[in-house]
């Protein structure tokens, strides 16, 4: 188990090294750098200074060169300075990682709530009309447009009902608000995010949830513990569900990396202010060192959690062996 | 010998499978919807020769006109101003900020967004097939390696990866750049950048299947009677393989006209004035509270093409896989 941790470990570390150069040359092709951008912005730059503010920063250099003089850089812990939004990276990354942070985990704990039940209970009435509601309100879930449902969601809950903000994080201007104030106050911000963003992971819970439960009511331990006489109740949820919950915890563990990959829509659409609009504000405005930083974060987030999936996994079920 | 054996055979299980696919109601409906998506896009032109509205033909005086309403045209603007040829133009899904014809755009966009999900899932199924079957046949070193290349990238959370390759200018890869004219770059693009990133699913189940049936007797037996390993590939491997694959690449294409949605949606996809489903909705946001169904009808068709893609796609699983719930 050891050795497979620490393989697992070294094989992270390895691919998030090797995406990070993949990305910082990725990045490199995008239009202009910022010498350009400075250069038409101010009509007085002549194209020896171009030249010469190239040189200064090693612009000019090949893109391996520049990847190791950044490297070194965020090694001694420098992330570099935003050039849209003026701060230094690393004062920027902290609010908007706990963003997406309580964002991304009240839609996965919605979704686990929500899910989870109506899979079991479909599982167990298979075949029925309720089954088959279930089944097709999955394939919705997982067939729409993550976009499209928040322009929906502010369609109907903000512009026509009026009952919550079309987008932001929290009220401007309110001032310093305290205690039960501020969280009144982010939740009914959040609260349209959350949904837009459990409405998508919904589907694919419950069809997971569903096929599992079904998978494990059918095993032969469940047939014994009826034979014993136990009460239904006892042989769904301690042996049918205990049973279905191994593959879950991997599929959930997993999902991180798709919440993220919506959290970057969702978070754009609603102009709330996590990391995902940051990577995707940053790519749009050549915000080099924030797309850089933030892009990395986000990956190395997701690999993380693949990670402690794989973990997971190994305690859980003791029959898997890691050799 | 068998050949002839094989040939029959193969026939009977696609009948097999199209009388199991057949009992899924729903995954029935989708693929006579989809199928009548296709006809629409590629009856685009049709459309505009018998109507007479293009997708790009805009006009400041009838922007966001309402459903069922009517527009005057005067049929040639410059030469004829005076002369009473003008003609009214029936919008039945009304116009959008430009005074374009929202329901054209829509049977246009169809073609740009059911091409580009088709086109995608069909390349990247032929990547996949090729990487899966060669870490499959070979084995050893080029499977670890592939493998590993399929997993970390599967691993990898999809759309900020495709934003980033998304934003990439492609004048600054002079190959690229040379290869394609301006018009279509962003769909090009697009469509490799797609591929890039959807090819994993198909390549780890091609290799999955490869190794289950690597072992199988009928190989042995073909490779005891001196049959080459291309011809064991191509008459004994593939009939066996497409099964799963049609499978993925069904599902395949709904994921990619998600994916091309998004990124257009983000501006990063295809670009204006091309019509795209989600390029439609690009702005829409702003003008929500004018124009709300300027934002509701693109999404609803991908909604309703992306679920029928999943239908078909888990009808086909229910029928390939004899182990599936008959229903």
């Amino acid at each position: 188990m050891t050795t497979f941790i620490i393989r697992r470990l070294i094989q992270t570390v390895i691919t998030i090294a090797m995406l990070s150069f993949v990305c910082f040359y990725i990045l490199s092709l995008m239009p202009g750098d910022p010498v350009d951008i400075l250069a038409s912005s101010n009509p007085h730059i002549t194209s020896e200074d171009v030249a010469r503010l190239k040189a200064l920063y090693g612009l000019d250099k090949p893109a391996y060169v520049r990847y190791m003089n950044w490297l070194k850089t965020v090694i001694t812990g420098d992330l570099g300075y935003s050039r849209t939004y003026k701060i230094p990276v690393s004062e920027l990354i902290g609010p908007r990682l706990a963003n997406t942070f309580f964002l991304s985990l009240a839609a996965l704990g919605l979704s686990i709530l929500v899910a989870i039940p109506l899979g079991i209970i479909a599982a167990l009435k298979q075949g029925t009309k309720f089954d088959y509601v279930i089944n097709l309100g999955a394939f919705a879930g997982i067939s729409v447009p993550s976009f499209w449902l928040g322009i929906v969601l502010i369609l109907a809950f903000s512009v026509w009902l009026g009952m919550f903000p079309a987008g932001g994080t929290f009220t401007i201007g309110a001032g310093e608000l305290s205690g039960w104030e501020f969280i009144k106050d982010r939740m009914k911000y959040m609260t349209l995010p959350v949904l837009s963003l459990t409405a998508l992971q919904l589907g694919s819970f419950v069809r997971y949830a569903r096929s599992s439960m079904i998978e494990s009511m059918r095993a032969d331990y469940i047939r014994t513990a009826r034979a014993k006489g136990l009460s239904r109740l006892t042989v769904v949820l301690g042996h049918g569900f205990r049973n279905a919950l191994i593959p879950l915890v991997t599929v959930i563990a997993i999902s991180f990396s798709f919440i993220f990959s919506g959290a970057i829509i969702t978070e754009t659409v609603f102009a709330y202010q996590g990391v995902g609009k940051l990577v995707y504000d940053s790519v749009i405005a050549n915000d080099f060192n924030v797309a850089m930083i933030a892009f990395m974060i986000s990956v190395a987030m997701v690999l993380v959690m693949n990670l402690v999936a794989d973990i997971l996994y190994g305690y859980l079920d003791p029959r898997i062996s890691y050799g | 010998m068998s050949f002839q054996d094989t040939e029959e055979k193969s026939k009977s299980m696609a009948q097999m499978v199209w009388e199991q696919f057949k009992e899924h109601r729903l995954a029935l409906i989708s693929l006579f919807i989809i199928g009548l998506f296709i006809i629409m896009a590629l009856g685009a032109p049709f459309v505009t020769k018998w109507t007479g509205i293009s997708p790009d033909d805009q006009n400041v005086f009838s922007r966001y006109l309402p459903l069922m309403s009517k527009s005057e045209v005067s049929a040639d603007d410059t030469s004829n101003r005076l002369a009473a040829s003008v003609n009214t133009r029936l919008h039945i899904l009304g116009t959008d900020e430009l005074g374009r014809d929202v329901l054209i755009r829509l049977v246009y966009g169809a073609r740009i967004s059911m091409g580009i999900g088709l086109v995608v899932a069909l390349i990247s199924a032929l990547v996949g097939l090729l990487i899966g079957s060669l870490a499959g046949v070979y084995g050893g070193w080029i499977d670890t390696v592939l493998m590993r290349v399929t997993d970390s990238l599967l691993s990898l959370p999809l759309l900020p990866i495709l934003i980033v390759f998304a934003a990439v200018d492609l004048n600054k890869l002079p190959f690229f750049a040379s290869l394609v004219e301006n018009q279509s770059q962003s769909i090009f693009k697009l469509v490799f950048i797609l591929c890039l990133f959807s090819w994993m699913t198909v390549a780890r189940l091609v290799r999955g299947s490869i190794l289950s049936i690597k072992e199988r007797e009928f190989i042995l037996a073909a490779r005891t009677m001196g049959a080459s390993r291309a011809e064991i590939i191509i008459t004994h491997m593939v009939p066996n393989i497409l099964a799963p694959l049609l499978v993925a690449v069904t599902l395949n294409v709904g994921q990619s006209i998600l994916s091309e949605a998004a990124l257009s949606f983000l501006g990063l996809g295809i670009q204006p004035p091309i019509p795209s489903w989600g390029n439609m909705l690009f702005n829409a946001q702003e003008i929500i509270t004018q124009a709300p169904l300027l934002a509701i009808f693109p999404g609803l068709l991908i909604l309703i093409v992306v679920v029928c893609f999943n239908f078909v796609g888990d009808g086909l699983q229910n029928a390939v896989d004899p182990k599936a719930l008959r229903r």
